[in-house]
């Protein structure tokens, strides 16, 4: 767990230090949709059948809390 | 002469450099009145998703029944969502849902309905049932009040975004209620870009405030009105049923006497919520997501059966069957609980996962997502996700979808019939057991670019059409196909 936690600070380092500045016109990659960083909208379901069937929940834009299921 | 030239061309000059200026400002203040005229919209118009969900899963721990007996559930989930634009900068969103389910697991709570001899015109009969005894069995849904029901969900957020759309903040009103639970939440959010919107911050909380209608197990809920003497009482559910031992003897020591009434039934969830997005170059971008939860109150489920191995068995039914109780063929014979599940009255989540998405070709894109799970219940996680959309032309894209999951188990858990009563927590709900469980499989996906489609004066957008295979080593098994139809108002 250490390894792994280390690695996780290692690449917040990389993300906020190592970035290239990407300008507007040269996002067309990033805009698809795709590429969002974000749950599509049938995933919802999904999400919610996990928290209830599994122990872990959040970091997804899921549910945190709320409803008698949530473990 | 040539001075008057001079003159001329200079006052020529001048008078092109003052036009120049004039047409310049004017240019400019058009341009400003353009932009601000022409302001793009955070959300052009109404957006209407109508989504829905099947969901269906089989297994054999019923929590229920104490860690032993049938899953099966079906669910629901029709979902309409309305994103209406209030003005340039605000978007108000109303999304309402209803979870219509039936369950085999949880009509268990009075387990002995089957028979009928508790069933009468939907009531459950008390007095002396002797002439036709009651049988159950954790295999077998009965028909009790809880075999379905139908959650409702209503959430209000508004969201307003600053001129520059670089900062927004918005507020979000919650509830949902079912048959025995009811909950209200309320949410602020915020999030701030910069560096040319190569970098997004955001922070968000929610608070939960719920409420339990506690529902507990039919043999424990005699036990609660008419305490000791729950087996003879004229007015018990359980008077004249022969309620047997390990060996069959019809006795009268049955006694779950771990089980105390519930006299607090709130449960309250406080969650915060960091993230932070970055793009990392023009076809790669990430992010990483946290949430600090607590919640405290009544975390345990009033209705879950717990059973104490340092405690003699009592089972109401077929005393023939009692060698077999744990195959799924058995249809008569009842195990009685010793208590419900009882667990801390606060646990604190911490979740940190991440996002990287790769933009391969104009044909393919990866996503994946990573989580980590810790909790003061002693439960670790890992969560990995791959995704590879396949745009197979301007309209269709085919997407590929893996999840792994695997999880410890929590310390309070302990399989059916293998607790102690001497503990202060227990639970024999598989879902706080150790697993791994795979998830697989497709999305398929249409936009319609011209919006021939139309429905009243909503012209469709998109649509999407996902099913996926759950399968958990414990041997719970599900389905699930969800749709989305996104309509816009022409």
């Amino acid at each position: 767990m250490k390894k792994l936690n280390f690695i996780t600070l290692l690449s917040v380092l990389a993300l906020a230090t190592s970035c290239m500045v990407v300008k507007e016109y040269n996002k067309v990659a990033l805009n698809d949709e795709d590429m969002q960083l974000s749950a599509v909208d049938c995933e919802r379901f999904e999400t919610n059948f996990q928290i209830y069937r599994e122990a872990a929940a959040g970091a997804n834009g899921g549910k945190t809390g709320g409803g008698c299921g949530c473990n | 002469m040539v001075e008057k030239q001079e003159e001329a061309v200079g006052a020529i000059k001048f008078f092109l450099a003052g036009s120049c200026l004039v047409i310049c400002s004017i240019v400019h203040g058009q341009t400003q009145d353009s932009l601000v005229r022409y302001k793009k919209k955070v959300l052009e118009t109404v957006e209407v998703d109508m989504l829905m969900s099947y969901y269906e899963q089989e297994g054999k721990h019923a929590a229920v029944t104490g860690g032993l007996g049938n899953e099966q559930l079906t669910d629901y989930s029709p979902t309409i969502v309305v994103r209406i634009p209030i003005s340039e900068d605000a978007v108000l969103t109303a999304d309402v849902g209803l979870s219509a389910y039936t369950s085999a697991s949880s009509s268990n709570g009075n387990p002995f309905n089957r028979s009928g001899a508790s069933y009468v015109n939907g009531e459950t009969p008390r007095g002396n049932v002797a002439a036709s005894p009651p049988q159950g069995s954790p295999w077998y849904a009965s028909t009790g009040a809880s075999a379905k029901d139908v959650l409702t969900t209503l959430n209000i957020n508004y969201q307003k975004a600053s001129d520059d759309r670089n900062t927004y903040w918005g507020v979000n009103i919650g509830g949902s209620t079912e048959w025995d639970y009811e909950s209200f939440s309320v949410g602020l959010s915020y999030a701030k870009l910069w560096n040319e919107k190569n970098t997004e911050f955001t922070l968000s909380t929610q608070l939960f405030f719920d409420r339990w209608k506690p529902v507990i197990p039919t043999e424990l809920h005699e036990y609660e009105l008419f305490d000791d003497s729950f087996l003879y009482n004229d007015d018990s559910y359980f008077s004249g049923v022969s309620v047997m031992d390990e060996q069959g003897n019809s006795v009268a020591s049955y006694l779950p006497s771990n089980f105390t009434s519930y006299t607090a039934t709130n449960r309250n969830s406080y969650a915060i919520s960091l993230g932070i997005t970055q793009i990392i170059s023009p076809k790669l971008q990430g992010a990483l997501f946290t949430d600090l939860v607590l919640q405290q109150g009544l975390l345990s489920n009033p209705l879950q059966r717990v059973y104490f191995q340092d405690r003699p068995n009592f089972f109401v039914g077929n005393y023939r069957t009692l060698g077999a109780y744990s195959d799924p063929a058995n249809r008569d014979l009842f195990h009685l609980a010793d208590d419900v599940e009882r667990l801390p009255n606060q646990r604190f989540k911490l979740p940190l996962g991440a996002r990287l998405n790769y933009y391969i070709n104009e044909y393919f894109v990866l996503r994946s997502y990573m989580r980590i799970y810790q909790d003061n219940w002693g439960i670790r996680s890992t969560t990995f996700q791959f995704e590879i959309p396949y745009r197979v032309n301007i309209s269709w894209k085919f997407t590929p979808i893996y999840r792994y999951y695997k999880q410890t188990a929590s310390s309070h858990f302990a399989p059916y019939n293998r607790h102690l009563s001497t503990a202060a927590f227990y639970t024999s709900d598989y879902d706080l057991s150790g697993f791994d469980a795979h998830q697989w499989g497709i999305s398929l996906a249409y936009r319609s670019v011209l919006r021939q489609l139309t429905l009243l004066d909503f012209g469709l957008k998109s649509a999407q059409i996902r099913a996926q295979n759950y399968q958990r080593s414990d041997g719970l098994q599900a389905f699930i196909v969800s749709t989305a139809f996104r309509f816009v108002l022409d």
